[in-house]
């Protein structure tokens, strides 16, 4: 496909980060009171820091932080994984990764290990990612259609959501069963500076092994067997991108729950934009994720406080109609 | 053998006490608050069965002498094999149920939540009168009136601001029983001066601009863990009250109004800044 419009990869890239650094400062001023943010930003640094200084360093940064690095781990595993397969419909919700990952998160969080050991939490999220993923691929074959990878998500995903619901009830805690919105729809309200640094070093590690992964990727669209003689380690790959996937994935979701569509939606946007090259797909993805996640989160926030919406809600409200256009346009090749 | 042929028998059997007024013998509660009203008032032969929820000692403060009676889950069927003469139930019980037993004949009493020490002073005042033990009902109010005049009498000159905060964010504002300890305790409570009538959530932001000095919380379950219990873990609360670490009242002193009330005011007195 020409694209009307032709953009170097330089250009999209500074474009993109454009809007994330202007959706970066506009989330920074938006909550329930309005503050004056430099001054908040300028008392920041006294000893004895303002309430006003406090709600932005310990509540409206951190909730942004947030909003970005999960949003780009979410935008960018999807163009990983889509890359991988050379599947379209491959992401981090269908495929199970994001549910496993707060299935693994549920089991530390709500039986007294992460309050121990705080780590324990993404740690959970990362074998319960890995897990979930590893047991779709298997389930779906290597070689697997587009429809038979999904129909093995879906199986995956009602499985380890009938395990959630299951444990909250299970769960010693009488708020435990409510939060099962929570888990599955995704939020980023009340979450503080510890929680990003709990999320952070799994986030960091994933984009660290993914990075360089996009010439491995430009070459499997090839084929695999193209890539193969081409020199590429395949199964390597495969190993290299799913571990990466539940480290980043595995994070996120432990302290944001399971956010929907990001990674289905903003890869498919972009990849027209980079002339469906999955190497430069990577980087553009990562920050479309985390201008929608951004977005989505400032959404939420216009709402009157005390309505508490989960973010997922608005991703979801914007990804289900995308993924339904996505099915009806892809309907030829799959009958 | 017919019911009030029963209760006659029984009322033999039962050695009255001294004040004269009819005293129900087999008393029945289906409510965690009428169960502790019950167990402060009552003579123990007079009870027959309290709620399973009177046994828990994080909601219960009567939990210990709970241990010697039978215990019901305010199901119908099981109601009626104990031949109550008398059922207590809260405002919030089972409407169906007490429709259902009111319908068989039997004589239920309703007592609402309280959310003041008027509303406690009642509420014993009238279940004193119901189970015969007037004399035992005014002794208990005048206890729990000496303690509250006792803190009434020491007050700072400038009551400092508190704010409660709950798990899943939740406060307690005006018409609560906690708003109305803090204020006795010689507390300003700022969710009632925000404007927020009873339980209700409080944003972050919205709390920290209101600038607590003191926050206090009430464990409905202590140990354990969820995404709502951590939000009290928040770095901001604590640094918003200059360090001091949010103060736990016991749950079981007003998740029914009751004379210990008296306690967690003292508790909150105790608390205030020296």
């Amino acid at each position: 496909m020409k694209l009307p419009l032709a953009l170097t990869q330089k250009q999209l890239i500074s474009g993109l980060s454009l809007i994330l650094a202007a959706l970066f400062l506009l989330s920074l001023f938006i909550g329930s009171n309005p503050i004056p943010l430099f001054q908040a930003a300028g008392d920041a640094l006294l000893d004895t820091p303002s309430v006003i200084a406090l709600i932005f360093t310990e509540i409206r940064l951190p909730r942004t932080l947030i909003a970005l690095i999960t949003g780009a781990t979410l935008g960018l595993c999807g163009a990983a994984m889509q890359g991988l397969l050379r599947n379209p419909l491959a992401s981090p919700g269908l495929i199970g990764s994001a549910s496993g990952a707060a299935l693994g998160a549920v089991c530390m969080l709500y039986f007294g290990l992460s309050s121990a050991v705080p780590m324990a939490l993404p740690a959970g999220g990362m074998i319960g990612a890995l897990a979930a993923t590893l047991l779709v691929y298997l389930l779906a074959g290597r070689e697997a259609g587009t429809l038979t990878l999904i129909l093995a998500g879906i199986a995956i995903n009602a499985m380890v959501l009938a395990l959630i619901s299951l444990l909250l009830n299970l769960a010693p805690s009488p708020y435990a069963v409510q939060e099962i919105v929570l888990w599955m729809m995704g939020s980023i309200a009340n979450r503080s500076m510890a929680d990003f640094q709990i999320m952070l070093p799994g986030i960091l590690l994933g984009w660290f092994l993914l990075m360089g992964t996009g010439r491995s990727l430009d070459a499997l669209t090839l084929g695999e067997e193209t890539a193969t003689t081409m020199g590429f380690n395949l199964p390597q790959l495969r190993w290299r991108i799913f571990i990466a996937i539940a480290l980043a994935v595995g994070s996120a979701v432990s302290i944001t729950g399971a956010i929907g569509f990001i990674g289905l939606v903003v890869p498919h946007l972009l990849r027209p934009l980079v002339n469906h090259q999955p190497s430069k797909l990577l980087l553009a993805s990562a920050i479309g994720g985390a201008i929608l996640l951004l977005a989505a989160d400032i959404c939420v926030r216009l709402f009157p406080a005390g309505t508490d919406i989960k973010v997922g809600v608005i991703t979801s409200l914007v990804g289900a109609p995308f993924f339904l256009y996505l099915i009806i346009k892809s309907r030829r090749s799959l009958l | 053998m017919s019911r009030p042929l029963f209760i006659a028998l029984l009322l033999l059997i039962c050695p009255l006490s001294s004040q004269g007024a009819e005293q129900p013998a087999r008393v029945v509660s289906i409510n965690l608050c009428t169960d502790q009203l019950l167990l402060m008032l009552a003579d123990p032969a007079q009870i027959t069965s309290i709620s399973y929820l009177a046994l828990e000692p994080n909601s219960s403060f009567m939990a210990k002498q709970a241990k010697q009676h039978p215990i019901n889950h305010a199901k119908a069927e099981e109601l009626l094999t104990f031949k109550p003469d008398l059922i207590l139930a809260n405002e919030y019980s089972d409407r169906a149920l007490i429709g259902l037993v009111q319908k068989l004949g039997y004589q239920v009493e309703t007592f609402p939540l309280p959310s003041s020490i008027e509303g406690i002073q009642g509420n014993i005042t009238r279940m004193a009168q119901l189970l015969g033990q007037e004399e035992r009902g005014q002794q208990l109010i005048k206890q729990m009136n000496q303690r509250l005049d006792k803190i009434a009498q020491q007050q700072l000159a400038v009551r400092p601001k508190a704010l409660f905060y709950q798990p899943n964010g939740y406060t307690s504002g005006e018409n609560t029983l906690q708003n109305t300890a803090l204020q006795l305790a010689g507390w300003r409570n700022l969710a009632a001066e925000l404007g927020i009538q009873g339980y209700r959530a409080i944003d972050i932001e919205t709390l920290l601009l209101a600038e607590p000095e003191q926050l206090f919380t009430s464990s409905y379950a202590p140990g354990s863990q969820s995404r709502a219990q951590q939000q009290l873990l928040h770095p901001a609360l604590k640094r918003v009250t200059a360090g001091r670490e949010m103060i736990e009242i016991d749950y079981k002193q007003w998740i029914c109004g009751g004379p210990m009330i008296a306690n967690a005011v003292e508790q909150l007195h105790q608390s205030l800044p020296k």
